[in-house]
């Protein structure tokens, strides 16, 4: 076990070597950024002092070697456009995504596994039928789509929820703010996240009902039908509980997704969460945002890898890892 | 992200909803919501040279001067008058008696530590301006005396933008603590500030001019140009900007609604370079090229009519704009004819470099100049990329024919034709954005010589002719100026007229 973990351990260091570099690399070709950071009336002599203060005179290989050194002191650099710590940037925004990526999760599991059982108990009634066909369309319609339909019927002709932003937030200690114990707050989640989550829940929903109509077809089902217990013992003790080990696998992977990736939603709701910040860092080739924010989501990935490896082997003792 | 379909779409949804309104809270208190298309970097005033970021900051910071609202005629502010005695030397009086939203008092200690702050490139994006001085002198604490290494006759225009910041709060804390938490002399004091969310303003009620009549305002950064209009749409904002010509149509069909419209200061224009041996060292051949681009077509077509023709690179607000100088008229057989004396009636290739992701437009406008020049015989290869590769190539010198949108925020000809006319010279910081390597030696002369002058009248008539010389000699291409386009709810009595600057200043808002 403690050799595999140490291998484990090693691999994502190399693993995370890479992923920097290679966003080292990539944004050599996205072009300069002193241009933007000295301003449209800079001269070349200007330029050239702004490159020299942030070191982006010196070859990539120093410059990277820099960047190792300085993040092992936690210290990911100043970002070129607002001129404070990237680090800090990011961290501020993770709850504003947070609670985005729970809601839309919560949301979405509740959701697609109540109608993936409701589906596969009735599978010939109509609203079945009606609720799997509206399941491809939350997987095939794309979410920029869905949450300007939203946006439309809701905020513009409605006018019963709020079309963009955080709204009210309340404060929990020094950097923490949540949407959850405020009205305004909540109003403001309901939009986002359920365009966010309306991929998930589709996904969700099919692997349900999938699973589902295995598992009911089976003989220890049919037994206790027969038992004669209640239906919903049936359904819900017997049958979902064998199904729920692959609907919460792929939830947890998903999720990963979401905190990390919610871009085009918090870019049509103006989130102020951490994808609208990749996605400004992005247009303005504010490299030291960037490369921290992608080398931090690898951390946060390969942790939960590491993890999840772990807990197999704990749980599962027939697994062993040489 | 895929803007235009987006555009597109919601374009599309409100055509068929029809925009039925929301209810709005009412207010008490005169109070504002606006939605704006852009985020300050920071809440430093000095940490862009952009709109984005100095357009709030006006609120809470003062400059020695300010633009007027109507025409942005620059009038004094912080400084009671200003003297300029010499090519050098610029005196300014400062007004008594204002102070800091912290209760310090303004004096002229504020400006000399302002201006020094200028040239740290850490904190500051007016490095230029501040390497400019040479010395700041403050004989008592309501004078400065600055001489300029060189003569800047452009030092005053710059003015209301260099906002005073308070020395005492600036050295005592952090440059993170400034960033977030501003401390001016303006008729506003932040309340709130969350980054790339909003931020809201509070009426100084001290302020020097008088407490704002608006008391409360909440700017919301929305760079979504959808969402942005959901906003308004929904009521949750009162006035937005960065209205996208794709949607103006369905703006103007929602009767809650008024458009607001003005002709932006950024004029757009085709560089094309004159070294020797290019095809276009021939002056005929950049006319012939000028004559061959149907901007009344881009205007109307491309630009659905938000768009005014420019005939030369600076716009009617800026000093060097000269009124005499005319468009050339769209003419293909006299463009053909000059080609020929050209000898080039067979045509020859070029390729157009341009941005996709910069000016309104920017993409099609190079397809539709490759397809009219194509008439004329001349084989266009577009070569169109995002802007932060793009600007690069420019300063880099790689492209002979390129888009180029500009504007100077101190509203001086000059800078703008040093920097885009004049001959490269890299000691003396002339023709940086020169990326065609272009050099006549005539139009250098002249634009040299307006650093000497102390006279104004003399110096914009000397400017006007350096910029007719350009044109006659067709250094640039013009096409158009893009519009600014607001759109504002009609219900709550909203007093607002755009400013040539496209700065929201609420001091000069008010409600009915």
């Amino acid at each position: 076990m403690f050799t595999y973990l140490t291998r484990r351990l090693i691999q994502g260091v190399i693993v995370l070597l890479a992923v920097s570099f290679v966003c080292f690399i990539i944004f050599r070709y996205m072009g300069d950024p002193v241009i933007s950071m000295a301003g449209q009336y800079a001269t070349a002599a200007e330029r050239d002092e702004i490159r020299k203060i942030f070191g982006l005179d010196q070859p990539p290989y120093v410059q990277y070697w820099r960047f190792l050194t300085n993040a092992l002191h936690g210290n990911f650099g100043i970002s070129y456009e607002t001129r404070l710590p990237a680090l800090g940037l990011i961290l501020e925004r993770i709850p504003a995504s947070a609670e985005l990526a729970v809601s839309a999760m919560v949301f979405a599991f509740t959701v697609g596994v109540g109608l993936g059982v409701l589906v596969s108990v009735n599978p010939q009634a109509w609203l079945s039928r009606a609720i799997m066909a509206g399941s491809l369309g939350g997987i095939s319609i794309p979410t920029f789509l869905i949450g300007i339909l939203l946006i439309m019927v809701f905020a513009v002709q409605l006018g019963i929820l709020p079309p963009f932003g955080r709204g009210e937030t309340v404060k929990l200690g020094d950097w923490w703010s949540t949407n959850f114990l405020s009205l305004d707050g909540l109003e403001h989640l309901v939009l986002p996240a359920f365009t966010l989550g309306m991929y998930q829940l589709a996904v969700l929903l099919r692997l349900t009902r999938s699973g589902m109509r295995e598992v009911l077809t089976t003989e220890y089902i049919k037994t206790a039908w027969a038992k004669g217990l209640s239906p919903a013992r049936v359904v819900f003790k017997h049958a979902l509980r064998n199904v729920m080990i692959p609907v919460i696998t792929v939830a947890g992977l998903q999720f990963g997704d979401l905190i990390a990736f919610s871009l085009v939603t918090e870019t049509i709701f103006q989130w102020p969460g951490l994808g609208n910040l990749l996605l400004t860092s992005l247009y303005e080739s504010d490299q030291p945002v960037i490369v921290t924010y992608i080398s931090l989501v690898a951390v946060f990935i390969l942790t939960i890898n590491i993890v999840v490896d772990s807990l197999y082997a704990l749980l599962n003792p027939k697994i062993r890892y040489g | 992200m895929r803007t235009k379909t987006l555009i597109s779409c919601i374009g599309l949804i409100l055509a068929l909803s029809g925009g039925l309104f929301a209810i709005q809270p009412a207010c008490a208190a005169p109070s504002l919501v606006v939605a704006v298309e852009s985020a300050p970097k920071s809440m430093n005033p000095h940490s862009e040279n952009g709109d984005a970021t100095l357009g709030p900051m006006t609120n809470i910071f003062d400059g020695l001067m300010q633009r007027q609202k109507t025409d942005g005629k620059i009038v004094p502010a912080l400084a009671e008058k200003y003297e300029h005695p010499d090519p050098l030397t610029w005196k300014f009086y400062l007004r008594k008696g204002v102070k800091f939203h912290n209760g310090n008092p303004f004096t002229a200690a504020d400006v000399k530590y302002t201006f020094e702050r200028l040239t740290n490139p850490e904190v500051s994006q007016f490095v230029n301006d501040g390497k400019a001085i040479a010395s700041i002198e403050t004989p008592d604490d309501h004078t400065v005396i600055v001489k300029t290494k060189d003569p800047i006759p452009w030092f005053i225009d710059n003015m209301h933008q260099v906002f005073i910041m308070d020395k005492e709060s600036s050295e005592s804390r952090s440059e993170g603590e400034i960033g977030v938490a501003p401390i001016g002399t303006g008729a506003y004091k932040l309340t709130e500030y969350v980054k790339g969310s909003h931020m809201k303003l509070e009426a100084n009620p001290n302020y020097w001019e008088g407490a704002p009549s608006i008391k409360n305002v909440e700017m919301k950064f929305i760079i979504e140009p959808s969402t942005r209009f959901a906003a308004l749409a929904s009521g949750q904002t009162e006035l937005i900007n960065g209205v996208p010509v794709e949607m103006i149509d369905k703006v103007k069909e929602n009767k809650n609604l008024d458009v607001m419209r003005r002709p932006a200061r950024r004029a757009i224009f085709l560089v094309v370079t004159n070294r020797p041996g290019t095809p276009t060292a021939d002056p005929r051949v950049r006319k012939a090229m000028y004559m061959a681009i149907n901007e009344d077509e881009i205007i109307q077509k491309l630009m659905r009519g938000q768009a005014t023709a420019a005939s030369q690179m600076v716009d009617p607000a800026t000093v060097g704009y000269n009124p005499d100088i005319k468009r050339l008229a769209y003419n293909l057989q006299e463009a053909k004819k000059l080609l020929k004396e050209a000898g080039l009636e067979k045509g020859f290739e070029i390729t157009l470099a341009g941005p996709n992701d910069r000016y309104v437009m920017d993409k099609q406008i190079c397809e539709a100049v490759a397809k009219y020049l194509a008439k004329v015989g001349i084989k266009v290869n577009l070569d169109v990329k995002p802007k932060s590769i793009y600007f690069t190539e420019v300063m880099e010198n790689k492209h002979d024919f390129y888009m180029m949108g500009w504007f100077d925020g101190t509203y001086s000809g000059a800078r703008t034709f040093f920097r885009h006319l004049h001959t490269i010279d890299k000691n003396a910081g002339y023709g940086d954005w020169n990326g065609s390597r272009s050099s006549d030696k005539d139009i250098d002369q002249v634009l040299e010589k307006t650093s000497q002058i102390v006279d104004k009248t003399q110096y914009v008539k000397t400017l006007q002719e350096a910029n007719k010389m350009a044109m006659e000699r067709v250094r640039v291409i013009p096409l158009h100026y893009q519009m600014d386009l607001y759109a504002v709810a009609k219900k709550n009595g909203l007093q607002f007229t755009p400013r040539p600057d496209q700065w929201f200043v609420f001091k000069d808002m008010s409600k009915k």
